[in-house]
């Protein structure tokens, strides 16, 4: 491990790796029946459809001129991301244990590999839903596509390093394993799938602020329904969250990799 | 790379302290120096040299009117559904207000507002239009919309209202301009809401009255040429006098019969005849007076009853037409707003803006951030080998 070796040479290496990986994961958890890896995309729409025909059910308003299917939309992929990302990464060493064996296959090209698999899951799912609802009218068509893109972009790069700041922190102690699922679940509420900030009032306004996911949603739902509603969403905040979570994401994963004995 | 310069300088015999230093700067880490001493240089520079003062004025009111205007909880919000933008609250009126362009035109009269905004001693980043950019109305909007606060507490109601600007007095200048702006507005909004509401009341009291005057006059007109007061009082007046003549005829006949049937040739029966048919003629009169022909009273009796009638409706319209009034004026007076400046727009005397020393450490932590993350992520990357 000289740290002099050229970039351009081990990058290509560690893509292929990855590259790799990610088939295996595809092969290991779909396998060929049924429609193989398609589950992939279709899980966490299915999941979607469930949730917007139980929302469009139990709720008859519509709020401010948007649809309930359009808000269950943009809210629950939304929260799709951020927690399967995070849900794949806790325990995602012990499988792939044997693989560790191999010299360039690393800790963090395992975690790579499966963010890489459910980030894309996720926005294949979005991406499939808002077409379809758009063709049968359901959904309007988005305000602005590249605010709803960038939120989208800032929201996977929060799930990044949240998975992999739970993925390390699950190799190094056997708390999170409990502890991650009363989190997600607590903060699915929480997070802004279920309600716009500008419904609240202005204190809970503040305490939900401080949670990056909202922002990220928010972000979103404004470049989907552009001005009807009033944003409110900070992107400096979740730069900044991205950005101190992927390093202490990063970090933690360099103290778990070290502890990691293959086998 | 570095390792074979420095094999060169050292096979030719030791190089000099230059030499050595140069050696040195080519092995310090890229990255930390674009990462973080470039940024905290540049920032140090900007902040430190470049930027200018902002000065900024701080008022604060309320919007009020007599109505008590509810407040919902947080579950409140939640249950009432559709209860997205609290609407009851007229503060909000204010806001867009003055975030809107027709404040901004009314501040730039003679581009006053941009001649503010773009003085010649302010740092070229601040200074509108930025960078020499487009120097339209549609910008200067959006640069005002960046130096304007509007900062609402719900629970209190208060709306704070901040100005950024480059010197103390252009700050409070134009706060106290804007805070001007927003009563005028509201005095506007509520002089229109007090005419609609109380004017077209007070137009149906002025229809109601002329009504009432129109009809009364008709009724004392057509009493005068038709010489009758009141045709139904009048006619039971006749009427009872119609039934003493006719006891007094009663009386008048029996005594004819009495005295006829004792002595028929008794002087009194004729004055008893004429007696009984100048009773009977007096009847007549009486009850023809009453009913039976056209100047009768009882053919008087329509028309005036028509009158009558209209007297009393146009008077019932009025009494409904004077109530509304009335409370027409209350609701004006309850839904009236008021703008209370609670704290008047302040002249600064020191400009607490930019924050210098903090911009160049928020800089400078950021840059170690991403200095760690690239640092982490390239070693990453260089443990792979083929």
């Amino acid at each position: 491990m000289s740290q002099n070796a050229p970039l351009w040479p081990s990058f290509n290496v560690q893509i292929r790796v990855i590259g790799a990986l990610i088939m295996r994961e595809i092969i290991t958890r779909y396998g060929r029946h049924n429609i193989g890896f398609l589950w992939l995309f279709v899980e966490p729409a299915l999941f979607t459809l469930g949730i917007t025909a139980l929302w469009n059910i139990a709720i008859h308003k519509h709020a401010a001129g948007i649809s309930i299917t359009a808000f269950a939309l943009t809210g629950y992929s939304s929260v799709l991301l951020w927690r399967n990302c995070s849900g794949r990464c806790v325990n995602a060493i012990e499988p792939n244990l044997s693989l560790l064996y191999h010299r360039n296959v690393r800790v963090m090209d395992v975690f790579m590999a499966r963010l890489i698999l459910e980030v894309a899951g996720a926005s294949f799912s979005f991406l499939t839903l808002s077409l379809v609802f758009h063709f049968f009218d359901l959904v309007p068509t988005p305000a602005s596509i590249a605010t709803v893109l960038g939120g989208w972009v800032l929201l996977a790069w929060y799930a990044i390093s949240l998975g992999l700041l739970v993925g390390a922190l699950s190799a190094l102690t056997e708390l999170i394993e409990r502890v991650w699922h009363i989190v997600t679940y607590l903060l699915f509420p929480l997070s802004g799938a279920a309600y716009l900030v500008e419904w609240l009032p202005s204190g809970a306004q503040q305490f939900v602020s401080w949670l990056p996911m909202v922002h990220a949603t928010e972000m979103i739902r404004s470049g989907y329904f552009g001005n009807v509603f009033t944003p409110h969403y900070e992107i400096s905040y979740l730069l900044v969250c991205c950005l101190v979570q992927s390093l202490i994401g990063l970090f933690l994963l360099g103290i778990a990799a070290k502890r990691v004995i293959p086998e | 790379m570095s390792d074979q310069v420095d094999a060169v300088m050292s096979r030719e015999g030791g190089g000099t302290p230059l030499h050595g230093l140069v050696s040195r700067a080519r092995r310090v880490n890229k990255i930390f120096v674009f990462a973080v001493l470039l940024p905290t240089l540049l920032a140090s520079i900007y902040y430190g040299l470049i930027a200018s003062d902002v000065y900024v004025s701080e008022a604060r009111f309320i919007v009020r009117s007599p109505q008590r205007q509810a407040q919902s909880g947080l579950v409140g919000a939640l249950l009432q559904g559709s209860a997205f933008s609290n609407a009851q609250d007229d503060a909000y009126l204010v806001h867009d207000f003055i975030l809107s362009r027709d404040a901004l035109s009314e501040l730039n009269i003679h581009n006053g507002l941009r001649d503010k905004y773009a003085r010649g001693d302010v740092d070229l980043l601040s200074r509108f239009p930025i960078l020499h950019t487009e120097d339209s109305f549609e910008a200067l909007w959006r640069f005002y919309q960046k130096h304007i606060d509007v900062d609402y507490d719900s629970t209190s109601g208060i709306t704070t209202l901040r100005v950024r600007a480059f010197t103390s007095i252009d700050a409070h200048e134009i706060n106290e301009e804007l805070m001007t702006q927003s009563e005028r507005l509201i005095n506007r909004l509520n002089e229109r809401a007090t005419q609609d509401m109380v004017g077209f009341a007070s137009k149906d009291v002025a229809d109601a009255e002329a009504e009432v005057r129109r009809t009364t006059l008709a009724v004392s007109e057509f009493r005068n040429a038709h010489a009758v007061f009141d045709p139904e009082r009048q006619s039971a007046l006749q009427l009872q006098q119609v039934s003493t003549l006719q006891s007094e005829l009663v009386a008048a006949k029996t005594q004819l019969v009495e005295v006829q049937s004792l002595s028929p040739a008794n002087p009194q029966v004729s004055a008893l005849r004429t007696r009984v048919d100048v009773l009977k003629e007096e009847i007549e009169n009486a009850v023809r007076n009453v009913a039976g022909t056209n100047a009768s009273l009882s053919g008087k009796a329509p028309e005036y009853e028509r009158l009558v009638l209209d007297k009393d409706f146009a008077e019932r319209r009025f009494a409904a037409a004077l109530s509304a009034l009335e409370s027409a004026k209350g609701e004006a007076e309850r839904k009236q707003l008021y703008l209370e400046r609670l704290v008047q727009p302040n002249s600064p005397d020191v400009a607490i803006e930019p924050k210098r020393l903090q911009s160049v450490l928020v800089v400078f932590a950021l840059g170690l951030i991403v200095w760690g993350l690239l640092t982490l992520l390239v070693s990453g990357i260089r443990e792979h080998q083929l």
